[in-house]
């Protein structure tokens, strides 16, 4: 396929956090916002003042100094984290918006507000409460959470406008980004999809980490790119799957995948747009405060949510990805001490095949794998296998 | 006949009787090398009537090799030995079995035992566990502290006995009235959420007897359950708390004993997702039960309420029972009457040396008795418990004379050696004065209006194991320095859960406080029920060597220092 215009720029812009639109927004006077999870809605970050930057630590292989703050035994990821801020990495942030939504990142957020670790005199971080239930006392609480934590916050610490108008606007952003992001996934249902795995990570991530409104030309510009992209005659892929998972914020682990002959077709872990690219819908008499809130905690296929119809949801929302992206087999990975997905991963790669009939490769990874040759391995060998079991169907 | 059954009996006995001629032979070669002339007669007549001084009991010496049973038992002098034999291991031995007798239905205990492994393997080695635990203790303190083992021993036979009794699987698969009656929920959960029918139903915590209280009483017994659910998949290292609880599904050996199902996102994320693997083996109407991350936020208290209340409802809709409010009021009030003697009991401990309670009883007894919640013998224990801590304070009777430091230990203990504080004492004189999981709970719940009723009763909820103190926000975890003033101490015991992830990931931050504040700490590497990746001798090597590298100190019994109790329950 001939090569997206912007994915060049698109790549130096992951390469740090402090990228440059960050950059441009903060000379504009921008305050930067700090996140780690899903559920801190971005919307809401990206009210007219601020900005989202949804952290990564990109290159970080090595967290020595925050493990012996959090030890080597506790998520990789949240050690990166606390690892670039120690190396002045996060010092362009205003404030960290946090949730204790898993342990590990909580406690990364926990040092930013223990320690004086961002060089910012201004800087603060503050914790919302994240319910465990979709209902609707769940929505009322979270409702208030962000109303008092992030909304009452931003107001009295940058004078930021909160008001209805504000945060309309701020959705219509959103949802803009996000009809974007949906349509350039899309090309990946496709019979011969027109878009790789990691084309659409790569954009994605952009979304996530640059400030809505700078990014938003380029991903028209890409959108539009998309809409007369041919695929390549000959097809570069072997089978079709769907990754699933923790949190993966690497480009190069789909780029591993895809270098084994598995075209990942849907992104439904930590950092993908599934969900996550949803619009935001204001119903009628709905206050937009209640309206974020309600579509995270609905949209959201996070396994910390607990009630039982909940659990059995998430496992039938696999199988219809699968169906509606046409893919063979589930790869479902997790980070190596992620206590939520070691367990949802364990049931996922029993439940699936036998439940669904679907082929799942189960795998446990660090932070940044792009040079793994024991991931290349089994990622090859479950390529293999769902082929030979297409064959014998076939027979 | 196939008497090749009688083999294992046969060959046990062979080896026991081969022990006990070796101990004899030892004891002869004793005698005939005992100086008979220049022997101190009056210094053994005082060690006969009083027992040893600390320094030469050589308990340490009283051990077999690997398993740590006796060699013989332990003389504390005439009157210890004899309170010790009759009060404790007959007395204890006696209600064990009288309990299961008198409980709903005592034939189906008896099937337990053939069907449950936790429960021949915890049942059967209880008294060893009195043992260790009660090891060198003497006086006040060996009163007081077993006290507290029999309640726990009470209460978990009054679990079991129900859990049997209302199991489907030891009634061919039929459910009985008792069945219809008993309400499962997570150990986690507090039982007091159940008060409102406890005059009609009964509540039994899903794990509580058949992982947690045998893993402290039998570290073998659970090992297999963390195997199993390694076995379909799960990594190692999730909280091994965690994976045993959902083990003992793959093994199939939870009892079949409700109709329904609470669980609990208490205390952490492994919590959160054994509900996962609980709802996919247990398969039946379930309510999870959230309680709030960050508890101290005043907004989250109508939340936490609201779900509380959802939790009522759900039980009546399944149960057709109504809620009982006087019931509730009535239990309320009963357990604020146990709050407030351990208010007492921690006064004590904080303020004199007066203190009976070794580490290990206050530290099982507090988090079981507010974890399962009002129940009639915490009354009696407390009653008997008032009467020896009285005596102590009134004659200032210091029950641990030998105490070098007053130790707070923090974070989650190692359950497969929750006995390590009766060891630390023998053998260091480190005498643990509070733990953090007994804090938990710590509040007296008004009932003077609805609204102070519900408002307390969600913080009481709040307020559990792990949730109180170590997730749930910094601030929390650091209450250590709090409590470390409050309860007069020179030394805390800082344990390493090295599965939890919300204590190693604040670990430096510890290790930064200890030095800007001056703190002796040593850290207590473990994993918390699995006794394979740190063992025993492991843990207590890595006091001996704080206490003589840090401290420069020499042990009071240097017999303890190093021992093989690999093979021991």
């Amino acid at each position: 396929m001939k090569d997206l215009k912007h994915l060049i720029y698109f790549e130096n812009l992951l390469q740090e956090a402090n990228n440059e639109l960050v950059k441009q927004a903060k000379s504009e006077g921008k305050k930067a916002l700090g996140y780690t999870c899903y559920f801190m809605p971005e919307a809401l970050l990206d009210i007219d003042g601020c900005f989202s930057v949804r952290l990564r630590a990109p290159g970080c292989t090595s967290p020595d100094m925050a493990t012996y703050y959090m030890s080597g035994r506790t998520c990789i990821y949240a050690r990166s984290l606390l690892e670039r801020a120690l190396e002045g990495g996060y010092n362009f942030l205003d404030a960290q918006m946090a949730t204790e939504t898993c342990t590990g990142t909580c406690r990364f957020q926990e040092h930013l507000q223990m320690m004086d670790i961002i060089d910012n005199p201004d800087f603060f971080c503050e914790f919302t409460d994240v319910p465990f239930k979709k209902n609707e006392t769940s929505i009322e609480h979270f409702t208030d959470q962000l109303q008092y934590h992030v909304l009452d916050q931003l107001k009295e610490h940058f004078g930021i406008d909160t008001s209805d108008e504000a945060l309309l606007k701020a959705i219509e952003l959103h949802n803009e980004v996000s009809s974007l992001i949906t349509e350039i996934g899309s090309y990946r249902k496709k019979k011969k999809p027109t878009i790789t795995g990691y084309e659409f990570q790569v954009i994605q991530l952009v979304s996530l980490t640059c400030p809505k409104y700078l990014i938003l030309p380029y991903l028209r510009e890409t959108a539009k790119e998309l809409k007369t992209r041919k695929p390549d005659t000959k097809l570069n892929y072997r089978i079709k799957v769907v990754c699933t998972g923790s949190e993966n914020d690497d480009p190069e682990f789909t780029k591993l995948i895809e270098g084994c002959g598995a075209l990942v077709v849907a992104d439904r872990y930590c950092y993908g747009s599934i969900p996550g690219r949803e619009q935001i819908v204001v119903k009628k008499g709905e206050k937009p405060i209640h309206a974020i809130a309600r579509h995270y905690i609905e949209t959201s296929q996070c396994p910390r949510y607990m009630p039982q119809h909940v659990m059995r949801e998430r496992k039938q929302f696999l199988a219809d990805l699968v169906k509606e992206y046409g893919a063979d087999g589930i790869i479902v990975f997790q980070n190596k001490f992620c206590e939520y997905w070691s367990y949802e991963r364990t049931i996922d790669t029993i439940v699936m095949p036998r439940d669904f009939g679907i082929p799942v490769c189960s795998i446990e990874k660090e932070y940044i794998n792009g040079a793994s040759g024991q991931l290349r391995t089994r990622f090859q060998a479950f390529v293999e296998s769902v082929e030979l079991k297409k064959l014998q169907e076939g027979a | 006949m196939d008497f090749s059954v009688f083999e294992p009996a046969v060959s046990g006995a062979k080896e026991l009787f081969s022990i006990e001629k070796k101990n004899v032979k030892e004891a002869l070669t004793k005698l005939k090398n005992f100086d008979f002339a220049n022997a101190d007669y009056g210094k053994i007549l005082h060690d006969f009537i009083y027992g040893k001084p600390h320094e030469e009991r050589r308990l340490g010496d009283l051990y077999e090799d690997r398993t740590c049973l006796y060699k013989h038992r332990e003389w504390r002098g005439i009157k210890d030995t004899f309170y010790y034999f009759n009060n404790i291991w007959l007395y204890n031995y006696i209600m064990a079995v009288k309990d299961i007798v008198t409980s709903d239905e005592p034939l189906a205990v008896l099937k337990g035992f053939w069907r449950y492994r936790w429960l021949g393997q915890g049942y059967m080695s209880v008294l060893h566990w009195f043992d260790r635990g009660l090891e060198g203790e003497r006086g006040l303190g060996l009163r007081a502290s077993a006290w507290h083992y029999r309640a726990m021993v009470c209460e978990t036979i009054r679990q079991f006995s129900r859990l049997c009794a209302a199991d489907s699987k030891l009634h061919n698969g039929q459910r009985n009235e008792l069945w219809y009656k008993t309400f499962a929920h997570d150990e986690t959960v507090a039982g007091a959420i159940f008060y409102p029918w406890r005059d009609r139903a009964d509540d039994v915590p899903l794990q509580m007897v058949p992982y947690f209280v045998t893993v402290h009483v039998n570290a073998n017994a659970v090992l297999s359950y963390i195997d199993a659910i390694q076995s379909i998949g799960l990594p190692g290292d999730p909280c091994p708390m965690c994976q045993a609880e959902s083990g003992i599904f793959v093994l199939d050996d939870y009892p079949d004993y409700s109709p329904f199902l609470v669980t609990s996102n208490e205390a952490c994320d492994a919590s959160v997702s054994t509900s996962i693997t609980t709802d996919w083996f247990f398969n039946r109407p379930l309510f999870a039960m959230p309680q709030p991350m960050q508890f101290d936020d005043p907004l989250v208290q109508k939340y936490c309420r609201k779900e509380i209340e959802n939790c009522w409802k759900f039980i009546e809709e399944q149960t057709g029972m109504p809620f009982n409010k006087d019931e509730f009021l009535k239990h309320i009030k009963a357990f604020n009457e146990i709050t407030e003697f351990e208010h007492e009991k921690w006064e004590v401990s904080a303020k004199t040396d007066y203190y009976p309670v070794n580490g290990v009883a206050q530290a099982l007894y507090r988090i079981y008795s507010s974890q399962v919640g009002d129940r009639h013998q915490w009354h009696e224990i407390d009653a008997h418990v008032r009467k020896i801590m009285t005596k102590a304070v009134q004659n200032k009777i210091n029950p641990y004379p030998k105490a070098r430091h007053r130790v707070l230990a923090w974070s989650c203990a190692p359950m497969f050696y929750s006995f390590w504080c009766t060891w630390a004492y023998n053998c260091w004189g480190l005498k643990t004065v509070i733990n953090m999981d007994s804090l938990m709970f710590d509040i007296i719940v008004r009932t003077d209006t609805e609204d102070h009723l519900m408002e307390d009763f969600t913080k009481f909820n709040e307020w559990a194991p792990m949730r109180r103190m170590a997730v749930g926000g910094y601030k929390h975890i650091f209450e250590c320095w709090e409590n470390y003033e409050r309860f007069n101490c020179d030394m805390i015991m800082m344990y390493d859960q090295i599965q939890c992830k919300g204590m190693t990931g604040i670990h430096g931050m510890f290790e930064d406080e200890f030095r800007n504040r001056g703190i002796p700490a040593c850290w207590m590497p473990h994993a918390l029920d699995d006794r394979r990746p740190v063992t025993r001798a492991e843990i207590r090597n890595a006091i001996n060597e704080y206490m003589s590298t840090v401290m420069k100190e020499e042990p009071l019994d240097p017999t303890l220092l190093e021992f093989d109790d690999e093979a021991s329950w």
